[in-house]
C-alpha cells in the first residue's frame, strides 16, 4: 500500500532526524568540555594571526598574540599600579650600562630564565641572534629598520652582551621593549624549524605555543618555568573570529571571555555595557588623522588646504564615531603619550572661511575630486562619508570609490587620492612617528616603486629629523620636535582627528586584570602587556 | 568502459587547466596587493618592497604563470602567502572539515527531500499532502543557507544555549586520535571528541541541508510522476502486485537514474554553499578558507582551493555517470 510506503518513509526521516537532535542536546547535557572547569581557560576572541615569528608581523592580532610568548630585554614600566609606555623597567635584562659616549650598552641578563619546550637557557648568544637575523634582513622579517643604529653585537660571555651603535640613539632602551624587534626567540629552534619557526614559536613569555587548527583556533598552554612565575591562566584558546558581531554574541553567552574588536563604535560600547562587560582602554592607541598632498593642484595652494580645514569639523567626527571617552579629540600630528609631543593649533571649523579661502583661491564654486578611493574597513568609510559632507557645505565635492582595504593601500601608494585618512601606531617616540610620514624618504612614488607612507609628500623638516636623531640632550631634542610641528602647524599638511585608544572588551565576570580599564594599562601592541596578570575567574 | 574512463579523465585536463588559468589570472586583475593586505597599516616601503620579494611577485606575470602550472603538474600547489604552511597540507587539513559538512547535509537534504518528493508525487494535487509540501520544498528554495543559518544560531545558539556557536569541534583531534590508534585506548576521550564534533555539525548541516532539501524534493518528486506513468508500472499493478512491491521495487530503482544526476549537481551547489555556511557559522573548511585567501589576495591558497574544488565535481561528475549504469543495466559506456 503506497500508505504504508509513505508513512514508513516519513517515519524514517523523522527518527533520522530526532536521532541527529537528541545526539547534539545529549552531548550538551554530558559536556564534553569536563576538563575546562577544572582547568583555567582564557577564550579570546580575535582574528586569526598569519605567523607566530616575532619578528615578522605587524597585523594587530599577530602583535596581540605574540606578547603572550615572547618577552625583551627591557619592558614598558609598572608605575604606582599603571603600565607606562614612556618608561621602561628590567625584564630578560637585569641591569644595564651606557658608555660615557653615548655608544656602547652593556646588558646584563637575568639567570636561569627558561626557553619553551626544552630549548634550554636564554644566554647572550640568543639576543644576539635574534638582533641579527632582523639586522641582516632574513627573509620575512620586517623590523631591521628599528635596529639599523647598531654597529655590532658582542657576547661577552653569556650572561652579558655588548651593543655598539653607529651613533647616540635616544631611544635605544625603548627599541630593546618586548614588542616588535626587541622580541627574544631561541636561536636553537630558529636554528632546527627554519622557514617553519612561524608554527613552532620558542620564546621565553608566560605561555608556550600548544597546537594551531587553522581557521579555528590556536592553543597556548602557561609556561611552568616562566621567570616571572607560572601565570594563573592554564591555556589560551585564541579563536579565529573575523566578525564583530559573532565576538560580542560569543561574549554574552559566554563563549568568549575577552574580545579584540576590530573596531569599536558606539554601537559596539553600548552593547557591550548592557552586557555587563567592560572595555579595556590603552593608550597612546592610535590617532586617526589626514594628510594633505601638498603637491597636487589644488591642494598645493596653501589656501585650499586651510579652507579644507576650516571645512572639517573634527569634533562632530570624533563625537560621532567615538562618544564620550571611546577617544579624544587630537590635539598634535605627534599623538599624546609620544616623547616630543606639543600641542599643535589648527583651523577651527568655519564653512564660511573655508568658502572665502576657495574663492580667493579661484574656486568660487568649489570643486570636485573625482575617484577618491576610500578603504571599505575599519573606521575609514564612515569617517570620510562625515567628512564628504562637511567639505560638500564649502562645495568640495568628493565622489567616493569604496574600495577593498588591500586596494585601498595601493592606490594611495599611487598617490590617487589628493589628501589620505590614515591610522597607526608607532614607538611612543616622536622621531620613528615622523621619521615615516613626514620624512621626504617616504614619499610615495609610482615610477620609483617607493610605497612609503609620506602622502603629505613634505619636505621641510628632514633637517630636523637629523638633528633630533643626534641629540643627546633630552630637552633640546623635545625642542627640535617641538619645532618641527611648529613648520607642519605653518604649511597645514596634517589634521588629526581623534586618537582612538587601544580597546579590548572584557567580560569581568570572568576575567580580571590588576590595572585600571580605563587606561590604567598602557601599550603598543593593541593588546595587554602583561597577559599573564590576568586572572581567569571561577 | 575502461576505455570510457580514460577518456573522460582526457577530457579533464584541459578543463582543469582552463579553471586554474581563470582563477590564476581572475585573482591577478583584482586590484590590491598580497604584501599591502598582509601588513595592513603599518607597512613600511622596505618591508613592502621586501614581502614582495620574497614571495617572488616581483617576477614578470608569464614567468610566475608557468611557474604554477609546471608546479601544480608536480602537486606542488606552493606554500600560503599568508601562513607560510603548504597549500596541499593547508587544504589536506580544512577538507575533512568541508567533508563532513557536505556528507551530513546530503544525509539532512535526502532525508527530508527524497520522502517529501515521493509521497507529494504519489499524492499529486492532493490539498491536504501535496501542496503544503510543495510550499515546503518551495520556502527551502527561497530561503539562502547564510539566512537560514542565522536564524538557527539565533534560536538555537543564542536564545536556547543547546548548540555552540562556532567552531567545528576537535576535528583535528578525532582524525589524529584514529591515526595514532588511540580511539581504541581511550574510547572515552574519542567519543567525547566525535560527539563535540557532530555537536558543531548539527546546525550547519540542517541549515545546509534543509536549503538543499528543496532542490533533491522537486527534482525527486518530477522523477517519480514521470517513472509511475511509465508502462512496466502499469504491467507491474496488471499483474496484480502489491502497490508497496511496485513502487519499492519497480519504481523507487528506477526513479535513481535522474536521482544520480541530482547527487552530481548536489556537490557542486553543496560546496558553494559550504562558503556560505561556513561563514556564518565560523567553522574552518574549505569554503571559508577560499574566501578568506581571495580577501588576503593569498593566490597561491586561493589557486589551491579552486583546483581542489574543481577536481572534486570532475570526480563526482565522472562518478556518477559510472553509477547509471549500475543502477540501470541497460546503460553501457563504450
Amino acid at each position: 500500500m503506497p500508505s504504508l510506503i509513505r508513512s514508513r518513509f516519513t517515519l524514517l526521516s523523522v527518527a533520522a532526524l530526532t536521532a541527529l537532535l537528541t545526539f547534539g542536546l545529549v552531548v550538551l547535557v554530558d559536556p564534553p568540555a569536563a576538563d575546562a572547569q577544572k582547568k583555567k581557560i582564557l577564550n579570546v576572541a580575535a582574528k586569526e594571526p598569519e605567523t607566530l615569528d616575532p619578528h615578522t608581523s605587524i597585523l594587530g592580532q599577530t602583535q596581540a598574540i605574540k606578547r603572550f610568548m615572547y618577552r625583551g630585554l627591557t619592558r614598558f614600566a609598572i608605575k604606582d599600579g599603571k603600565v607606562t609606555t614612556a618608561e621602561v623597567q628590567p625584564d630578560l635584562a637585569e641591569s644595564w650600562t651606557l658608555s660615557p659616549d653615548g655608544t656602547v650598552w652593556t646588558f646584563k641578563l637575568r639567570k636561569g630564565v627558561q626557553f619553551h619546550k626544552g630549548f634550554g637557557e636564554l644566554t647572550a648568544e640568543d639576543v644576539k641572534f635574534s638582533f641579527e637575523r632582523q639586522i641582516n634582513r632574513v627573509p620575512g622579517t620586517r623590523f631591521g629598520v628599528n635596529l639599523e643604529v647598531i654597529k655590532s653585537i658582542e657576547v661577552v660571555d653569556p650572561h652579558t652582551i655588548q651593543i655598539v651603535l653607529k651613533s647616540f640613539d635616544a631611544i635605544f632602551l625603548l627599541r630593546m621593549v618586548g614588542y616588535q624587534q626587541g622580541y627574544i626567540v631561541s636561536k636553537k629552534a630558529v636554528e632546527k624549524y627554519g622557514e617553519q619557526f612561524k608554527w613552532n614559536p620558542v620564546g621565553t613569555g608566560p605561555f608556550y605555543f600548544e597546537r594551531h587548527s587553522p581557521r579555528e583556533k590556536i592553543v597556548l598552554k602557561a609556561f611552568d618555568k616562566y621567570h616571572a612565575g607560572r601565570p594563573q591562566i592554564d591555556e589560551v584558546h585564541w579563536f579565529d573570529v573575523p566578525e564583530d558581531a559573532t565576538k560580542l554574541i560569543g561574549l554574552e553567552k559566554g563563549t568568549f571571555d575577552v574580545l579584540y574588536p576590530e573596531a569599536v563604535t558606539a554601537d559596539f560600547a553600548g552593547q557591550v555595557e548592557k552586557m555587563g562587560a567592560v572595555i579595556d582602554k590603552r593608550g597612546p592607541g592610535q590617532q586617526e588623522r589626514f594628510y594633505v598632498n601638498m603637491t597636487k593642484p589644488p591642494f598645493d595652494d596653501i589656501r585650499v588646504r586651510r579652507a579644507f580645514m576650516h571645512a572639517i569639523d573634527r569634533k562632530a567626527i570624533k563625537e560621532t564615531m567615538y562618544p564620550g571617552g571611546l577617544a579624544r579629540l587630537a590635539t598634535s600630528c605627534v599623538p599624546p603619550g609620544y616623547f616630543g609631543h606639543i600641542p599643535m593649533t589648527f583651523p577651527e571649523h568655519d564653512p564660511e572661511k573655508a568658502k572665502k579661502l576657495l574663492a580667493e583661491a579661484g574656486h568660487p564654486n568649489g570643486f570636485t575630486i573625482k575617484n577618491y578611493f576610500i578603504s571599505k574597513s575599519f573606521f575609514y568609510p564612515k569617517v570620510l562619508t562625515l567628512a564628504q559632507e562637511q567639505l560638500k557645505k564649502v562645495g568640495i565635492i568628493v565622489e567616493l570609490q569604496v574600495v577593498e582595504h588591500a586596494t585601498f593601500h595601493e592606490n594611495i601608494r599611487k598617490n590617487l587620492d589628493p589628501f589620505v585618512l590614515y591610522g597607526g601606531t608607532r614607538l611612543p617616540d616622536a622621531d620613528p612617528w615622523l621619521s615615516l610620514f613626514f620624512d621626504s624618504k617616504e614619499i610615495p612614488d609610482p615610477a620609483t616603486g617607493n610605497k612609503g607612507t609620506n602622502f603629505a609628500h613634505y619636505r621641510a623638516i628632514d633637517d630636523l629629523l637629523v638633528a633630533g636623531r643626534l641629540e643627546r640632550d633630552v630637552k633640546k631634542r623635545a625642542a627640535v620636535y617641538a619645532e618641527a610641528q611648529k613648520r607642519m602647524e605653518r604649511d597645514l599638511v596634517c589634521l588629526p582627528i581623534s586618537d582612538v585608544a587601544g580597546q579590548w572588551a572584557r567580560n569581568p565576570k570572568r576575567v580580571s586584570t590588576p590595572f585600571d580599564p580605563d587606561y590604567g594599562e598602557f601599550s603598543l601592541h593593541y593588546s595587554y602587556n602583561y597577559p599573564e596578570m590576568l586572572k581567569v575567574l571561577n | 568502459m575502461l576505455q570510457y574512463i580514460l577518456r573522460r579523465v582526457v577530457v579533464a585536463v584541459p578543463m582543469l587547466f582552463g579553471a586554474m588559468s581563470i582563477v590564476f589570472f581572475a585573482m591577478r586583475i583584482l586590484p590590491g596587493d598580497p604584501c599591502v593586505a598582509m601588513m595592513g597599516d603599518q607597512a613600511t616601503t622596505e618591508a613592502l618592497a621586501d614581502c614582495t620579494k620574497n614571495l617572488g611577485l616581483h617576477r614578470p606575470l608569464a614567468v610566475q604563470y608557468v611557474d604554477y602550472l609546471w608546479r601544480s603538474v608536480q602537486l606542488d600547489f606552493g606554500n600560503s602567502l599568508r601562513q607560510g604552511y603548504p597549500v596541499s597540507e593547508y587544504i589536506a587539513r580544512m577538507f575533512p572539515h568541508t567533508l563532513v559538512l557536505v556528507l551530513s547535509s546530503a544525509v539532512v537534504a535526502a532525508l527530508i527531500g527524497i520522502p517529501i518528493g515521493i509521497v507529494s508525487a504519489l499524492k499529486r494535487r492532493s490539498p491536504l499532502i501535496d501542496y503544503p509540501l510543495r510550499i515546503i520544498a518551495l520556502l527551502g528554495l527561497s530561503m539562502p543557507v547564510f539566512w537560514l543559518g542565522i536564524l538557527l544560531l539565533i534560536v538555537f545558539s543564542l536564545h536556547l544555549n543547546v548548540f555552540p556557536l562556532i567552531g567545528g569541534g576537535d576535528l583535528d583531534g578525532v582524525i589524529s586520535m584514529l591515526k595514532n590508534g588511540e580511539a581504541f585506548s581511550s574510547p572515552r576521550d574519542f567519543l567525547a571528541a566525535v560527539g563535540d564534533v557532530l555537536h558543531h555539525l548539527t546546525l550547519p548541516a540542517l541549515a545546509l541541508g534543509f536549503t538543499l532539501a528543496a532542490t533533491v524534493s522537486r527534482l525527486s518528486r518530477s522523477a517519480m510522476l514521470e517513472v509511475i506513468s511509465q508502462d512496466y508500472i502499469r504491467t507491474a499493478r496488471a499483474k496484480g502486485q502489491v502497490e508497496r512491491a511496485v513502487i519499492y521495487k519497480h519504481a523507487f530503482r528506477n526513479m535513481m537514474v535522474p536521482l544520480l544526476t541530482i547527487i552530481g549537481l548536489f556537490v557542486a551547489v553543496a560546496l558553494t554553499g559550504t562558503v556560505l555556511t561556513e561563514t556564518v557559522f565560523t567553522r574552518p573548511g574549505l569554503g571559508k578558507m577560499l574566501v578568506d585567501a581571495i580577501g588576503a589576495r593569498d593566490y597561491p591558497l586561493a589557486q589551491g582551493a579552486i583546483t581542489v574544488f574543481t577536481m572534486i565535481i570532475i570526480f563526482v561528475n565522472l562518478t556518477v555517470d559510472m553509477l547509471y549504469a549500475v543502477v540501470d543495466p541497460r546503460i553501457t559506456y563504450r
